[in-house]
């Protein structure tokens, strides 16, 4: 079937936000058959499959390859330029929407590789603890930290975390020393 | 006279622990079977933490270079209040 007969537009731009939602935030369960029905009634069930498996295949080598504009744009006409590729116009909205979606589309990429748990937030608080032991008030200060530890997909662990001054002094000193590396790394050509 | 001490903070945890070591490394992504060109760093960090009987646990968790300066600068916040406290 041609290319032709599918339209761009809004319906090719509502295919590749279902696409989108189901290769790479996690969302799947749209059916094929009511993406056809929803956003392509006039084609067959049969026609409908190559075509939305073609746009699945544009999409994914697009984000694997975090394609900038450039290698999008050099990509997206070579497609148009083969048999069985796609029209100038798909091209458009396919190129619309990679600008619009790649960094969201990214994140998500970036999430899904990391299977470790990853931090989802931080909370702290810093309490003036008084003791007393036999006659002398002792004044130690304590931050309390509430890490929000969560694996892709799973609920977050809260793990609370005590501290005094001198602790948390060793932990700034370190973290220093990671953003040392991190000025080093980037610094560095590619 | 008695230990008094202020309520602890209304964490969702319920049990808080003493950190007892901190490691650290930074990585890069590269690439994955879902995308040839990752291409970000990342901090990934293990905590060794003790409870209030003693007992060890180890936390292993990542950031992204944006959260972790986040987090730095979390840290130096609490730095600044818990001296002045």
């Amino acid at each position: 079937m041609a290319a032709g007969e599918f339209e761009g537009g809004k319906p090719l731009n509502g295919l590749l936000n279902a696409l989108a939602q189901e290769t790479f935030h996690g969302h799947p369960g749209i059916t094929e058959e009511l993406l056809r029905s929803q956003l392509y009634p006039e084609v067959l069930p049969e026609e409908f499959r190559p075509f939305l498996a073609k746009m699945r295949g544009i999409l994914k080598s697009i984000a694997s390859a975090d394609m900038d504009f450039n290698q999008l744009e050099a990509y997206l006409t070579a497609q148009t330029k083969k048999q069985g590729g796609i029209t100038s116009d798909q091209a458009a909205v396919i190129s619309k929407f990679w600008k619009s979606h790649k960094t969201k589309i990214r994140e998500s990429l970036m999430n899904q590789s990391r299977w470790n748990s990853g931090l989802r937030g931080l909370s702290w608080r810093v309490d003036g603890k008084s003791q007393s032991r036999h006659s002398a008030q002792i004044h130690m200060p304590v931050a309390i930290i509430e890490l929000e530890l969560g694996k892709y997909g799973q609920e977050s662990e809260f793990l609370c975390l005590e501290f005094d001054e001198v602790k948390v002094n060793q932990i700034l000193k370190t973290l220093s020393e990671v953003e040392e590396s991190i000025t080093t790394l980037i610094s560095q050509p590619n | 006279m008695e230990a008094t001490s202020e309520p602890l903070l209304d964490a969702k945890s319920e049990v808080t622990n003493q950190l007892v070591d901190f490691q650290w490394k930074l990585g890069m992504a590269v690439s994955s079977d879902t995308c040839r060109s990752l291409k970000y760093p990342y901090v990934a960090v293990m905590l060794k933490v003790a409870d209030h009987s003693g007992q060890v646990k180890t936390k292993c968790f990542e950031m992204t270079i944006p959260q972790f300066q986040n987090f730095y600068r979390q840290f130096k916040e609490i730095a600044a209040v818990i001296e002045t406290v």
